[in-house]
């Protein structure tokens, strides 16, 4: 143990502490360290981690792929000639922002920073966007809106062990990122664990036993719960009337727009219980008065075209019952990927300079062009968000040269099936990953980078704090880390100011960055983080640092909160392709199911990595159908049937799993799976219009044995293909 | 050009109307005025029994902020009523002294509270002077007087067994008054429920404090309380209801006077058309409580069986958001006028009882029993399935259902005294989706065993989650020689997660040395 890297598991926000100890001719060994965090706990992703080290599947050289389609080996002096002609080419026939960068929520701080100062600098496009529009964007809209600042969870994450009350929606943290789930046995114990979700999932099931209340709404209708429980909050006089005086604005204008969001209307929206409701808002206002109450979002309510509003509708209950900024109680979205915090705060969105400063205010491009030591005029612009990005792929003015950096968008975005055929319809694409993921398969290069027990850096979990990731041993003899990837391209494109390819050198410069801006990390450096002080920000240099946030004011300049009224807006979600519009001329006949995806304990993200973890892939070899007996019954499926799952999207194909857990008109797909499993051809690239949140949890599909003969319109449409 | 629109009345469906015309003020699309009767901008009449007992305050109830309206430019007259239109010159003429002009025109001025033919009650039903001690408990003063009766632990009189007198009698009864509920029919909500029904509800509102008078009919009122107030409801068989407060719910009939003086249609409210407009003039329009849908085309199958003003807040605010897009569209001059699909037809209303003690919905035509073949055969022709009804009856328990379908889709329901399978049930039927074949899946949403209980007796079954690990795998681990949830944790990962298994891993143990003793 004591030889060992004390580092964080690879995957998901919890950033679980690790302990990686090298054995010879082994994957290193896994050990659970103590933090507060995980106290020591690591889930099953966790403890298989270290066996992708050494996977036979592992990309180790630059692969290029040739007119047959074939990735063979070719030298890096060769693959970074081919990307630095490629990127020319592009700036030349077709202007810069020909050139695309797509980013992850996984890579490290200096990564993602490094990320959005090559493309803006070196590339000179402002087509950067990441992956975390799919998962963070519309509770960061919301956070921004109503505090000024996003943080994911505003407070340590044990401040949730005193909780009296705890309401989670839309989140499946038993399965996510279950050492969490430690951190609700206080509320547990006291009866005031409330999960909202349309399953009963895992998380859903700790409510059992006199530990809380599960409210399972429609799919869809969380934002009309959310009101309700608002309007009884206010009508039953559990407001806190001198918090939202003293500590906010608005108040009136929210108070009149759930005015007419009474329980029993609620009800019949939402099929959840009004006395349900009520007992909710109760809970929640006796809770803050006893051991804390805390309102908790995840992606099951942020991931849908109104997820900005849904959030804020969180935030408004939060704010109504005056949780924010006390000391025993608060608001906090959860993040999902591993640094999805530091993720979006240094430059890889569209609309983003580091610091979590915004591209367009000119103050912060003088500080970011002075930190680079370039004319502000070199800083482009806003770019496009992930959804429209993926979509100009291949378009006219779109991207056509496209860089990918810890993401698997071929899976994990919308519309799969059409971000396949616009990555085929690229005329470069470059892909670094470790592993030939089901988008590296599309890639024209693909390059090998090292993973996270190979690497030095910093990821900022889900609470704000800024943690070490550190190396336990060598990477493989041609694997680069993507800081040199971007050192070298730089170097051959001529680009202005420095790219490091030391992590703490770029980490230095992430500091200067950051200085002033609302993620400020200027007063964190790699010794203090080595010497295990908890740093949180912001953290301005000659700070302490800030573990919990709003103490004496929120993030805006009357230093007030702000409520903002928001109400469900008319929608019919989509089948087909296009936004808004109702069911297509292709549907299938009969009644479509409303479709949710999430996640499993297993896997994790687009399961580019856990797939290929054999205890993993073991446990949970492919994707299974939730299904409702009674829907089931009226299709005549039955457990471990072949279905298929269609709209005019996409199909998928797999075994049915039989669940009283699920609602009998929603069917549950996890979108860990690529091909024939992959939930995402189903889903539709409709988004929010604040966030570019895509709509993942609402979309219509038919559900019928996969025997069945196809549908007429299903070969017309195989035939236009 | 900017396009005038006129709204007349400010209730919670003009409200809604309002806000979402906004952004075409905002743009300088249209100009906006509301004219508004009471002082106060538009307030949830909806809740304004939860006002009368005291559970709420009148700013919660509040739905709009004239202030912050006219801040948006939108022209805000209050406490003005509308003398007439003068459709010639599209003006309205206001007992303000002004007359605005319009190119559109809104009607939204709602319902009045029918006031029964009563000895000792002004029977003009355009201008009701309520006797001292009586009301129809429709506006924020109404309120107040109820307020006052329950925070006085009074008796409380309420005439009228439909919805809002039910839920006016439940929570004044919660809140401490003494409330008879006085009904004509054997049951209360007679135009709403079956019989079945009818009677757990009746049973449901006595277990939860409500005297319940039924087939009663009133003649009169008595004033002998002192200033002359109301001290008794008189029945016709000559006995007498004692009481400090009436209470009058015996309905609303739409307001339709200005439209009628101005020469519009008007049926049980002011006719308009699929597009909201009245018959024959392209300038004025009408929703909420005052309009009654029914086109001029005789054929119009939809509008024969069309039903009149539902009397229900959710189809106004539809139209109201239907018609501000309309209108909207309109002051553009854009196409999209033309085409845009006119409203879809409203099903039947959805009565969910607001109300803290006992729990009923109530939706769609119910009449119907199970052995009732005639009433199950009407309609089933070319082709169209006959009517099902599964039924659920347990009154000694105070709980109901009765699920009415036609092809598996619900036409009619009623619940009570089963929440959960109320809500469910209400969803089914806003949706039209089709139910489960088996009925009693919806019955047993209120059962103790919804939980459902792990199988702890399978070894096979997963203990800990998060690491994966099954009962046998622990079992063989404590065979081995792991003597503590630490031991057990360290050599199979077992309970090394959330460790919400901690527990049932001390159990395998002590099961296996239970065993290993016996």
């Amino acid at each position: 143990m004591t030889n060992g890297a004390a580092t964080h598991c690879p995957y998901c926000a919890l950033q679980c502490a690790m302990t990686l100890t090298p054995a010879p001719a082994a994957p290193p060994d896994v050990a659970g360290r103590d933090f507060p965090t995980n106290r020591g706990g690591l889930c099953r992703k966790g403890w298989t981690s270290a066996s992708l080290l050494q996977h036979p599947g592992r990309v180790t050289e630059p692969l290029r792929r040739g007119a047959d389609g074939v990735h063979r080996p070719v030298g890096w002096d060769e693959a970074l000639a081919l990307i630095t002609a490629a990127v020319k080419t592009t700036r030349a026939r077709h202007g810069a922002d020909a050139i695309g960068v797509f980013g992850g929520g996984g890579l490290t701080n200096e990564k993602a920073y490094q990320l959005g100062k090559f493309a803006r600098l070196a590339l000179g496009t402002s087509r950067i966007d990441y992956n975390g529009r799919f998962c963070m964007s519309s509770a960061a809209a919301a956070g921004m809106r109503a505090f000024g600042v996003d943080r994911g969870l505003p407070f340590p994450v044990e401040d949730l062990d005193s909780a009296s009350t705890i309401l989670m929606l839309g989140s499946n943290v038993a399965e996510t990122m279950p050492p969490f789930v430690q951190h609700l046995q206080g509320a547990r114990d006291a009866g005031g664990l409330i999960v909202v979700d349309p399953r009963r999932s895992a998380t859903a099931a700790f409510t059992d036993d006199g530990g809380g209340l599960h409210l399972a709404p429609l799919p869809g209708t969380d934002l009309a719960l959310l009101l309700g429980i608002s309007h009884a909050v206010i009508h039953e006089g559990l407001a806190d009337a001198g918090y939202t005086a003293a500590r906010t604005t608005g108040y009136e204008a929210v108070a009149r727009s759930v005015a007419s969001y009474w329980p029993e209307r609620v009800q019949s929206i939402t099929g959840v219980p009004a006395g349900l409701i009520r007992e909710t808002a109760r809970r929640l206002a006796d809770g803050s008065r006893r051991g804390g109450s805390y309102i908790l979002t995840g992606r099951g309510v942020e991931q849908h075209v109104d997820g900005t509003d849904t959030a804020t509708a969180a935030i408004n209950l939060a704010l109504l019952l005056g949780l924010p900024g006390s000391a025993r109680s608060g608001y906090g979205t959860l993040t999902g990927q591993g640094n999805g915090q530091g993720g979006r705060e240094h430059g890889q969105k569209a609309d983003q300079l580091p610091g979590y400063r915004k591209i367009t205010d000119p103050a912060a491009r003088a500080h970011m062009a002075a930190v680079w030591g370039v004319p502000e005029t070199l800083i482009p612009g806003p770019g496009l968000p992930a959804v429209q990005l993926l979509k100009s792929l291949g378009q006219p003015d779109g991207v056509r040269c496209l860089f990918v950096h810890g993401a698997n968008v071929a899976v994990s975005a919308p519309d799969a099936n059409a971000v396949i055929a616009g990555l085929r319809s690229l005329d470069f694409l470059v892909v670094c990953d470790f592993f030939l993921s089901e988008t590296a398969a599309e890639a024209d290069l693909v390059l090998p980078v090292t993973q996270w027990a190979e690497e030095e850096g910093t990821l900022t979990n889900l609470e704000g704090r800024v943690l070490r990731r550190r190396r336990a041993l060598a990477p493989p003899p041609g694997v680069r880390t993507e800081l040199w990837i971007m050192a070298r391209l730089a170097e051959a494109l001529d680009a202005p100011s420095t790219f490091s390819e030391d992590p703490e050198s770029v980490f230095e410069e992430i500091r200067l960055a950051s200085a002033g801006g609302l993620a400020d990390y200027s007063g964190i450096d790699y010794a203090m983080l080595d010497r295990g002080e908890a740093a949180y920000w912001p953290y301005p240099a000659g700070s302490t640092g800030t573990p919990r946030l709003f103490l004496d004011a929120f993030a805006h300049a009357d230093g007030r909160a702000v409520f903002t009224p928001v109400t469900p807006r008319r929608r019919t979600p989509s089948s087909g392709p296009g936004t808004g519009s109702a069911a297509s001329a292709a549907d299938p006949a009969g009644t479509p199911m409303t479709l949710i995806t999430g996640r499993l304990m297993e896997h994790y993200q687009s399961g580019a990595q856990t797939r290929r973890v054999a205890a993993l892939a073991a446990a949970r070899p492919g994707a299974r159908l939730q299904i409702h007996p009674a829907a089931a019954a009226a299709q005549g499926i039955a457990e471990g049937d072949l279905v298929s799952i269609s709209n005019s999207r996409g199909e998928v194909s797999c075994r049915a799993e039989l669940s009283t857990d699920i609602r009998p008109e929603t069917v549950f797909l996890p979108f860990h799976f690529p091909e024939l499993e992959s939930a995402n051809r189903l889903t539709e690239a409709a988004t929010d219009p604040i966030s570019g949140m895509p709509e993942f949890k609402t979309s219509h599909v038919w559900v019928r044995p996969a025997a069945a003969e196809p549908r007429a319109n299903e070969l017309q449409k195989e035939g236009a293909l | 050009m900017t396009e005038r629109i006129v709204v007349v009345g400010f209730g919670p469906v003009a409200a809604r109307l309002v806000d979402e015309l906004l952004p075409a003020v905002r743009s300088g699309l249209a100009h906006l005025s509301v004219v508004g009767e009471e002082a106060e901008a538009a307030y949830n009449r909806v809740l304004v029994a939860d006002l009368g007992v005291g559970r709420t305050t009148a700013a919660a109830l509040a739905l709009s902020d004239a202030a912050a309206l006219i801040a948006d430019g939108v022209d805000v007259r209050l406490g003005v009523r509308v003398r007439r239109v003068d459709r010639a010159r599209q003006q309205v003429v206001l007992s303000d002294g002004t007359s605005p002009g319009y190119d559109r025109l809104v009607f939204a001025t709602g319902s009045r509270p029918v006031i029964p033919n009563l000895t000792g009650l002004n029977p003009d039903p355009a201008a009701p002077v309520l006797p001292a001690g009586v009301t129809a408990l429709r506006d924020l003063r109404d309120a107040a007087a109820l307020q006052a009766a329950v925070a006085g632990g009074k008796r409380v009189v309420v005439l009228g067994g439909g919805v809002l007198g039910l839920e006016t009698a439940l929570a004044a009864a919660e809140e401490g008054a003494t409330v008879t509920v006085v009904h004509n029919g054997p049951h209360p909500l007679g135009r709403n429920i079956d019989r079945g029904g009818g009677a757990v509800l009746a049973a449901s509102l006595r277990n939860c404090g409500v005297r319940v008078a039924g087939n009663a009919r009133s003649t009169g009122v008595e004033h002998n309380a002192p200033g002359g107030g109301f001290s008794a409801l008189l029945l016709d068989d000559g006995s007498a209801i004692d009481g400090d407060l009436l209470v009058l719910s015996c309905g609303v009939r739409p307001r339709t006077e200005l439209a009628e003086g101005c020469g519009l249609s008007t049926g049980a409210g002011i006719l308009v058309d699929h597009k909201l407009r009245a018959h024959h003039e392209p300038h004025i329009f009408a929703i909420g409580d005052c309009a009654e849908v029914r086109c001029p085309d005789p054929d119009c199958i939809e509008c024969r069986t069309a039903r009149g003003p539902s009397g229900l807040v959710g189809p106004g605010w539809r139209q109201a958001e239907w018609l501000a897009e309309y209108l909207t569209l309109l002051a553009a001059g854009s196409p999209g006028a033309g085409s845009l699909p006119p409203l879809a037809p409203e099903l039947p209303g959805v009565i969910v009882l607001k109300a803290r003690g006992m729990n009923m919905a109530v939706a769609g035509e119910v009449r119907a029993d199970p052995w009732d073949e005639e009433a199950l055969t009407a309609g089933a022709v070319n082709g169209r399935a006959r009517l099902q009804i599964a039924q659920w009856a347990d009154p000694e328990h105070g709980r109901y259902v009765k699920m009415t379908t036609r092809a598996g889709v619900l036409e009619g329901l009623v619940v009570v005294g089963m929440p959960r399978t109320a809500a469910e049930l209400v969803q089914l039927f806003e949706r039209g989706a089709e139910l489960p074949a088996d009925r009693s899946l919806l019955l047993r949403l209120d059962g103790p065993d919804q939980a459902s209980v792990a199988g702890a007796a399978d070894p096979e079954r997963t203990v800990c989650r998060c690491a994966g690990v099954s009962g046998t795998t622990i079992a063989a681990a404590v065979s081995a020689g792991c003597g503590t949830v630490a031991e057990v944790s360290g050599t199979t990962r077992a309970g090394t997660g959330c460790g919400g298994c901690h527990n049932d891993i001390k159990g395998l143990i002590e099961a296996h040395f239970q065993a290993a003793v016996a």
